[in-house]
């Protein structure tokens, strides 16, 4: 008798229906996580485990030299790294948006072009960038600037501290600004028609549309595409490869977490390799940092959510 | 449900079987092969030549040279044997990186096998053996440093080979008075500054071999007069670098010198097959200028390369035969004449064909034979005095450091050291 | 007023303009470099090639073994995908249909995996394919795929799935069609949009993936596309006029598939990310 047949009971299928998704998910995605912060407690040599150590290899990461000297340096350097990036990719990326969602000429394949980038490897853009735009004998920005008279501006893009991180920071948002494109244009269009003329009515140049209208509805999709950018960037590795070798260069002033953990984890000694042990105490930070930070930005934007609705 | 599910386990099953028979066929297509992994990417072609010799003499094996770049091949080496998935046949560093890959027991120790390393010298030994004598890598090249140049526009400008410091930099104030780019040198690739500039014109200032000795032994510091003197030569170097040279990057270096960007070029002899291949022809070379004229030459020839064989290697027998040929005359006359500018240790006469890699073997006659500076227990390590090295000498020359403060800079980092 | 409109006009264009350069003028840079032998490309980098110059391409194939690693990347793609698909479809059901306290802790439980980075677990997935001999081979990284991917594909669909009119279901139960069965004939062929949406979505991060082949792949014969190019790039590094030869193959099929299914692209990745 099927009394309610919009609601059924649940049944036995239901365990069949969810168990390998759940298995999946769980033995190659949870337990490795939460394993990874587990090894970070046991010295290791090589991949075999050898003993508990407790709070040995974190007391070892943030009091000795060098360890915590490059643990403060890749989290600085990924601080900065996040700002730019985030600054760029909304700042830009949101100007390119609410111009090409005008109803203008040729916005319809800005818009497709603008995702091209995104789609590619970031080893790809990082090789093409590091290869053939910044490199100081054949690359092509200097060049540029050569011949529209901006000598004074060319510079050891890659090679100078002080520029090699900003550069890096540059190409991750150009090629990731289309993804920033995409969801701002959808959220702009998604603006009802009404409230803009009604704003018009009223008076509103474009500033005021942007600053009452058109930034406080898109605010969810703004916390959406930064906290994209943030897991990204604390995890970011395959842009200082290709660009700066895993060794951040020059002098580590492009480590990011992402290439410390690659290197301490992965490396020998000579080469700076801390050994698994302190690899995993290293990911463990770097998991810290995500955790912490992704429960802030939920709760910064949440807050400011309720502020301007 | 049913059906859907046993579509799921099918399909499963159809795939992995699928993918296991592509990589069972490829391997079983090939008869025995034996990957040979190596940082010396720049000698596919030439290490290709010499292991075809092997291949068609041995039916059935065939010896597959990969090698990974320079800059990323100890951490690939390094987690390939962790996972117990490396190459065959592997290629050392000397002393503290091949030690670690011995002390991770990752290799065979080769003495019983290959009774021909008892005849190698023992300073090429050392390198890949354990205190108590056991060795776990055959030696098979060292290299030298020194400074190339552009023949043509030397003769341009009427000048010579220099021989003491005073008269290369003499030579490079000329070139850059006339509007030539002097030194092709960047300081993108830090290893080069150190393992290169450093290593191969310092240790001209710095006292060679006994002071590196004396640096082991506890006996001298790098804060000490001669070591300093070397980083102060090193960053007179400054001037004559080229434009943007904190982004130069090695490969771009090699590209600016053979394509006559640059005059000069300070490398190693492993650089030679590379200048013939891009097909420089003007390509002369001297040794690191001395101090005062008349000086012993310090110079520095680098134990630099041995290759073990993998404890995890499914070939064992196949490895092994393959490793004694490499200590045979034989495998080291190939590879010199292929591959030149790699001196071998093999004890016997060797031929050498080309005249750069002649002017390089005779500067080492009468000569202070050294290693690179702290490459020897100084790494053993973190911070090792290698990684140390590179980034004070960056440091030095994008202004960050004096040369006395880098010099203190690595003697700091080096507190763990205990002779 | 017309000519502040000419002026606002001339500003919009001049950006967009300046804009749609700097996006097309690397990519366009980086397919006439692989163009063009080494040594044109150091006397003249940023034209047109003088000659069409295919030999690197042909180098690409004969020499650096490229076919291997596209079939690679393209077995690593479609396994992942199809087994992604039939395990989060059956799951997306349960969730849009029962809502018990249990079944909207696993929901959440699988949303937690579209914001927490996979790398964070890199060492102890290394260790557990290891023990199980599955390290070096496409396998490994076909099931760190599916993991990865399961979370969006139940988020996706449980999504679409609460779009469809109760109405089908209701009419479907009153035939006497088990619940199992009307996930198999009425749901499932209905959710081809949603699956066309997360295939596209999915199909680019499992492509470009470069770090866990760099950690995991060992052997020339398992390697994928971005991992070979990568050490390409250091294996024949002064062969620039091949190394670019290899970006550009590694980037010509997803550019082209992008292209083909821009319309859908944008529609998918909207679904998965602002929603959530």
């Amino acid at each position: 008798m099927e009394t309610q047949p919009s609601t059924p009971k649940p049944k036995l299928f239901i365990v069949y229906f969810l168990l390998p998704a759940l298995c999946i998910y769980t033995i190659f995605f949870f337990v490795p996580i939460i394993d990874s912060i587990r090894l970070s407690f046991y010295d290791a040599n090589g991949l075999i485990v050898k003993e508990f150590v407790g709070w040995g290899n974190f007391k070892k990461l943030f009091t000795v030299y060098p360890f915590k000297e490059r643990l403060i340096n890749a989290f600085t350097n990924n601080i900065e790294f996040f700002l730019i990036v985030t600054f760029i990719q909304n700042f830009i990326g949101f100007l390119i948006a609410y111009l090409i969602t005008r109803r203008m000429w040729g916005a319809n394949t800005v818009r497709k072009i603008s995702f091209l980038p995104t789609t590619l490897s970031v080893i790809v853009v990082g090789f093409l960038f590091s290869k053939l735009i910044f490199n100081p004998v054949f690359g092509v920005l200097d060049r540029i600037l050569e011949a529209v008279g901006l000598e004074f501006l060319i510079h050891a893009w890659l090679g100078d501290p002080a520029t090699a991180l900003p550069v890096l920071a540059v190409v991750i948002s150009w090629q990731f600004m289309g993804e920033t494109i995409l969801f701002y244009t959808a959220a702009i269009d998604n603006i009802p028609q009404e409230i803009v003329e009604a704003a018009k009515i009223d008076g509103a140049n474009q500033l005021q549309m942007i600053r009452y209208i058109v930034v406080p509805y898109i605010m969810p999709v703004i916390m959406i595409v930064t906290i994209i950018i943030f897991i990204g960037d604390f995890t970011q590795f395959d842009i200082v490869y290709a660009m700066a070798t895993s060794q951040g260069n020059p002098v580590y002033a492009t480590d990011l977490f992402g290439s410390l953990f690659y290197r301490a984890a992965f490396t020998v000694p000579a080469r700076g390799g801390w050994g698994i042990g302190m690899g995993a105490a290293v990911s463990t930070v770097m998991s810290l940092v995500v955790f912490i930070g992704l429960a802030g930005w939920m709760v910064f934007f949440k807050s400011k959510k309720k502020v301007d609705y | 449900m049913k059906r859907y599910f046993k579509n799921v386990v099918l399909f499963c099953t159809i795939c992995f079987v699928s993918i296991s028979m592509i990589t069972i066929g490829g391997h079983a297509l090939a008869g025995t092969t034996l990957t040979f992994t190596s940082w010396r990417t720049d000698d596919t072609d030439g290490m290709n030549r010499v292991l075809a010799i092997y291949n068609k003499a041995n039916p059935g094996v065939t010896v597959k040279f990969t090698p990974v770049a320079d800059t990323e091949y100890d951490a690939q080496l390094m987690s390939s044997l962790q996972t117990g998935t490396g190459a065959d046949i592997i290629f050392l560093r000397s002393f503290s990186s091949g030690r670690a890959v011995y002390d991770g027991g990752f290799l065979h120790v080769l003495d019983k096998e290959i009774t021909a390393l008892k005849d190698f010298p023992s300073s090429a030994k050392k390198a890949w053996s354990t205190d108590d004598g056991k060795t776990y890598g055959v030696p098979i090249f060292g290299v030298t440093h020194g400074i190339y140049y552009h023949k043509d526009t030397f003769k341009k400008y009427n000048l010579k080979a220099p021989g003491t410091w005073d008269e290369f930099i003499k030579v490079c104030q000329t070139l850059k008075k006339n509007g030539e780019k002097v030194l092709a040198q960047g300081a993108m690739d830090e290893w080069t500054l150190y393992e290169v500039v450093y290593s191969g014109l310092g240790a001209n200032f710095y006292g060679g071999e006994k002071s590196r000795q004396a640096l082991m032994a506890g006996k001298m510091k790098l804060t000490d007069k001669p070591f300093v003197e070397a980083f102060k030569r090193i960053d007179d170097l400054q001037p004559f670098l080229p434009r943007g040279y904190q982004g130069l990057d090695y490969v771009s270096m090699q590209q600016m010198f053979s394509a006559g960007r640059a005059v000069m070029f300070i490398g190693g002899s492993w650089e030679i097959g590379l200048f013939r291949s891009l097909g420089v022809t003007d390509i002369g070379w001297f040794p690191p200028p001395v101090k005062n004229k008349g000086d012993q030459l310090s110079y520095c020839f680098h134990v630099d390369a041995g290759i073990g064989i993998n404890k995890k290697t499914k070939n064992y027998p196949e490895a092994i035969k393959f490793l004694k040929w490499t200590a045979t005359p034989e495998y080291a006359q190939l590879v010199m004449k292929e591959v030149p500018g790699f001196y071998a240790y093999t004890p016997g006469n060797f031929k050498l064909d080309d005249d750069l890699a002649k002017a390089m073997i005779s500067a080492a006659q009468g000569a202070d034979i050294t290693i690179r500076t702290t490459w020897e227990k100084l790494s053993d390590q973190t911070p090792s005095g290698n990684s140390l090295m590179n980034e004070a000498l960056i440091k030095m020359l994008t202004d960050k450091l004096t040369p006395e403060q880098a010099a203190a800079y690595v003697q700091k980092g080096l507190s763990w050291y205990k002779p | 007023m017309p000519l502040k409109k000419v002026v606002t006009r001339t500003i919009y264009y001049g950006v967009i303009i300046f804009y749609v350069i700097t996006i097309v003028y690397p990519i366009f840079l980086m397919t006439v470099t692989s163009l063009k032998p080494t040594r044109e490309i150091f006397q003249n980098p940023y034209g047109f090639p003088e000659t069409l110059y295919l030999n690197n391409y042909v180098e690409l194939m004969v020499k650096a073994n490229f076919g291997t690693y596209f079939i690679n990347s393209i077995l690593i793609v479609l396994i992942s995908l199809l087994i992604i698909v039939m395990f989060s479809a059956p799951a997306a059901f349960v969730f849009a249909r029962y809502s018990s306290r249990l079944n909207r802790f696993f929901y959440i439980y699988f949303l937690a995996g579209l914001v927490i980075p996979i790398r964070l677990g890199t060492i102890s997935l290394l260790k557990m394919f290891v023990s199980m001999g599955l390290n070096d081979h496409i396998i490994s990284l076909i099931l760190i795929n599916i993991a990865v991917g399961i979370p969006l594909g139940v988020f996706i669909l449980t999504d679409f799935i609460k779009m469809i009119p109760r109405d089908l279901f209701d009419a479907a139960r009153m035939d006497g069609c088990s619940e199992p069965g009307v996930f198999m004939r009425i749901v499932f062929p209905l959710l081809r949009p949603a699956i066309a949406a997360l295939a596209i979505v999915i199909f680019i991060p499992i492509w470009n993936d470069f770090w866990f082949p760099l950690i995991l792949i060992k052997s020339d014969s398992m390697k994928t596309i971005p991992l070979a190019t990568a050490l390409l790039f250091g294996q024949y590094n002064t062969n620039f006029g091949l190394v670019f030869a290899a970006l550009s193959m590694a980037s010509v099929p997803i550019v082209i598939f992008y292209l083909i299914f821009s319309k859908f692209f944008t529609k998918g990745l909207l679904q998965g990310a602002i929603k959530g």
